[in-house]
């Protein structure tokens, strides 16, 4: 069992998320905002983010988050990010591999909403057992 | 009387590849008059120079008759002319290579030159070797004077009022001082006729030179006046033109931006409805009575084509914004093939259709995500408009000299005649293609449509109802 976090201002999607990450017996929570989540990662590292891009306050702000855990937050910087998104600022075509890049967008992995929740959660199975064989 | 025409032979239809169509280049959209104009002046810059070399050749060719028929010209009562008609020959000729050779400096590197100084030096050029013409054939008996008038009026298409009336200013000033040198005897010419007697009865008045002299000046200055108003009345409304195809770049770039920002706004709670959707159905809320997980099935499928249209609007959208277009790199097409074949696998086998590929490598450089949106739709088209069991053929052929091809053929339900100059049409959908498959959004091909036209790709398709359809892509050579 992993502690996974998810940030987006969308309830309704999170809580989606949530539900069949929880029955996947993960420990899910859920923040609604971008401050709300630095707190919560302060208090408890998460094992994976689930982190959106566009956030009421800041358009970009799921970037700017990734951004300043993989730079200025030692405890931070190893937590795998997968970046849950509705649009591509960058390649408006949709996100490629070589979109993830340690500059401009330096996620772990991405999908395009919406997302079919079956490939969200093996795409989690996928990161954390590849974060697990690392460590062993 | 025309035979009958059969409403089931195939038909093809070449879709047009207009440069009209092609997206605005950044730099047409921020200024769109200044590059076009500098485009269109050098565009002159070498129909000039085309144009002198007929000069050159009608010049060599009177010093050549001079010098071979003397007998036949002096029969015409012409004197044979055979020294300057080659020097200006010979001026002209070097002058137009030195023009030549700077309109391609020009043409390869803008920054290296000014179209409108080329332009300017080899009016000046031709005024000079004019006048000299004019000065041995004859300032006053022959109407060579208004040779002058060619280059007045091509000054008034290439420049500016002030600028060409320089140039008709500098055409007068030649032109009357080639005359007031003749007039008090500094320079002299025997003129092109022979009889001496002629020639004094056509310039042996004491006023008739300077007659002659003040109606060509006159002349001059009434066809500059005429050209250079209607050139500027021309000008203006292409200025205006070009400001209103700024001002609707801009607008459709702005509406493009919307588009973009509606969608995402759109695709959020979207988003959240189908998450919602696929909780219910996989039963994360508890089991669901059969008619209710029947209504929460279609809510998903609905979902699930809504995704795809959604995606197609975006792709659209963004092909048509043409802001920060990927750059393209060299790749192999059959590869690019294969990855869409692939693509569509699953589609195919659903439908039971048959996807036999025999690809060549071929070397293209192109945006790779715009190549695989293309041959994705091509490919997916050819696929669902298949009838059950079907064979696609994907061909891709990387030897033919004018560029690569590639073709996908199906034995699918076809389109008519009537209907293929439309199938590009964003939105536009056939009605057989819709008692087909009710889930196509009618923006594949219009996808395919810009692509193309940005890639500058050829396509042509061939169809017969109920025989099935040919697409054929030429990529350009080199």
């Amino acid at each position: 069992m992993s502690y996974l976090l998810i940030v987006d201002d969308d309830e309704d999607f999170a809580t989606a998320v949530a539900t069949v990450l929880r029955a996947k017996g993960h420990e899910v929570r859920m923040e609604l905002d971008l401050s709300a989540a630095v707190r919560s990662m302060t208090e408890r590292r998460p094992d994976l983010l689930l982190l959106d891009v566009m956030f009421p306050e800041d358009s970009t702000g799921g970037f700017e988050l990734a951004r300043t855990m993989r730079w200025r937050h030692e405890n931070l910087k190893d937590v795998p990010i997968l970046m849950l998104t509705a649009v591509n600022t960058r390649f408006p075509l949709g996100f490629s591999e070589k979109d993830i890049d340690d500059d401009w967008m330096p996620v772990t992995e991405f999908l395009e909403k919406p997302i079919d929740l079956d490939v969200l959660a093996e795409r989690v199975d996928t990161i954390l057992a590849g974060r697990q064989g690392r460590r062993g | 009387m025309d035979s009958p025409v059969d409403p089931m032979e195939r038909r093809a239809y070449e879709l047009p590849t207009s440069a009209a169509e092609a997206p605005p280049s950044a730099s047409a959209a921020t200024d769109a008059t200044t590059p076009w104009r500098e485009a269109l002046l050098t565009g002159n810059v070498l129909w000039f120079i085309r144009l002198r070399w007929a000069a050159v050749t009608a010049l060599a060719a009177f010093g050549l008759a001079g010098l071979a028929f003397p007998v036949l010209m002096r029969s015409l009562g012409l004197r044979p002319q055979v020294d300057w008609p080659f020097l200006a020959a010979a001026i002209l000729l070097c002058a137009n290579l030195a023009f030549l050779g700077h309109a391609r400096r020009i043409v390869r590197n803008p920054l290296r030159g000014s179209a409108a100084w080329n332009l300017s030096t080899q009016i000046v050029v031709d005024l000079l070797v004019l006048t000299m013409v004019v000065h041995f054939l004859g300032s006053l008996e022959t109407p060579t004077a208004f040779l002058y008038l060619a280059h007045v009026v091509l000054a008034c298409i290439f420049f500016s009022r002030r600028h060409s009336l320089l140039v008709a200013a500098t055409a007068g000033s030649l032109y009357a001082t080639c005359v007031g040198l003749e007039r008090l005897h500094i320079i002299e010419t025997p003129g092109i006729y022979l009889d001496p007697l002629l020639r004094r009865a056509l310039t042996g008045h004491a006023a008739f030179p300077w007659l002659t002299l003040i109606s060509a000046l006159g002349i001059y200055f009434i066809v500059w006046f005429l050209a250079s108003h209607l050139s500027e009345l021309v000008r203006n409304q292409e200025r205006e033109l070009a400001e209103a195809n700024r001002r609707l770049t801009l607008a459709q770039r702005e509406k493009t931006r919307h588009m973009l920002r509606t969608t995402h706004e759109l695709k959020a709670p979207f988003a959240a409805i189908a998450a919602n959707a696929q909780l219910l159905l996989k039963g994360h809320c508890g089991a669901l009575p059969e008619p209710a997980a029947d209504v929460v099935g279609r809510i998903a499928a609905r979902c699930r084509r809504l995704a795809v249209e959604i995606q197609e609007m975006l792709q659209l959208a963004n092909l048509q914004s043409a802001e920060e277009q990927p750059a393209p790199t060299g790749l192999d097409l059959a590869e690019m093939v294969r990855w869409a074949v692939a693509r569509v696998g699953a589609v195919a086998q659903e439908r039971r259709v048959i996807v036999d590929e025999k690809l060549e490598p071929a070397a293209i450089v192109a945006v790779e995500d715009h190549i695989k949106m293309l041959l994705t739709n091509i490919i997916a088209n050819a696929v669902v408009y298949s009838t059950e069991g079907g064979i696609v053929r994907v061909r891709c052929s990387g030897t033919p000299a004018d560029g690569p091809v590639v073709t996908v053929e199906d034995e699918g339900i076809g389109i008519p005649a009537e209907k293929l100059p439309r199938i590009f049409d964003d939105y536009y959908r056939t009605e057989e293609a819709v008692r087909h498959n009710r889930d196509s959004t009618g923006l594949g091909l219009a996808i395919v449509r810009h692509v193309a036209t940005s890639h500058r790709i050829r396509v042509r398709v061939e169809s017969a109802p109920g025989r099935g359809t040919a697409l054929t892509l030429r990529f350009p050579a080199g």
